[in-house]
């Protein structure tokens, strides 16, 4: 039987098997003979029991990961993400506008507008100390990087 | 794990404990309220759990050694949620100091 090329050849399966402890015994007495005479088949089961040996140790990369990266990747993704947040900042942007022009023009007293608008302004301060904390902190903190 | 395989317990420290609160920023808050409605993982707050893990339990170890142990044994892990959205992780156990496993094996 011919095979392809990038198929492996039954020596190459033999040795897998071997290296796996998948043959049974009259199978892998045969299999340590020929072995005895051919180098380059004990050198395919170094080759596996080593690669075996490598892929206990390494943590498997789940299918998702790779879907994940591929859609950070794709253009479509990034364009509905991008527009979605472009208009969510004009909107909170003209939320604000007009929310500080309503209440310099509407009917309540020179007190309670004084009152909000102090409020707001303490808010956005507020807002600008903590953020301007956690960018002076953040490349302390080795823990941003951690995934899961 | 309540032992050290091959060593003695000979003295107790004390309770060895690190905890933290964290959140994320609200954009991803905004992103895992949209994954929420439609199912699947929310990555921003497997990422954000285990950002607390490592935290807390990074601080667990450093009050150990604080202690002068050589280990941590009976270790748990405790969780709540102290504001929506963010996480406090409470890693704690028994700081332990051991010897070679021998006949002395008196805790004290």
């Amino acid at each position: 039987m011919k095979t392809a090329e990038n198929e492996p050849t039954p020596d190459e399966l033999a040795a897998m098997a071997y290296a796996d402890g998948e043959l049974d015994e009259a199978a892998r007495r045969a299999f340590e003979a020929r072995m005895a005479n051919s180098p380059g088949l004990a050198r395919e089961v170094t080759h596996y029991r080593r690669l075996h040996a490598l892929a206990a140790r390494a943590a498997p990369i789940e299918p998702m990961d790779v879907e994940w990266r591929r859609l950070a990747r794709d253009p479509l993704q990034r364009g509905l993400t991008a527009l979605g947040w472009s208009l969510a900042a004009v909107g909170c942007a003209a939320l604000a506008v007009g929310g500080c022009w309503m209440l310099a023009q509407c009917a309540l007293p020179a007190w309670a507008k004084w009152g909000c608008g102090a409020l707001l302004g303490a808010s956005v301060l507020l807002f600008a100390a903590a953020l301007r904390a956690r960018m002076r902190t953040r490349p302390y903190d080795p823990y941003t990087e951690i995934q899961r | 794990m309540d032992s050290v395989p091959g060593r003695n317990i000979v003295k107790v420290l004390g309770l060895a404990r690190g905890n933290t609160v964290r959140a994320r920023h609200v954009g991803r808050d905004i992103g895992a309220f949209l994954k929420n409605l439609v199912g699947g993982e929310i990555v921003e707050y497997t990422k954000l759990l285990a950002e607390s893990r490592e935290q807390a339990l990074d601080r667990m170890i450093a009050d150990a050694r604080e202690r002068g142990a050589d280990a941590v044994v009976g270790m748990r892990f405790a969780t709540s949620e102290i504001a929506s959205g963010a996480s406090e992780f409470l890693a704690y156990g028994t700081a332990v100091k051991l010897a070679p496993e021998g006949p002395s094996d008196t805790v004290r």
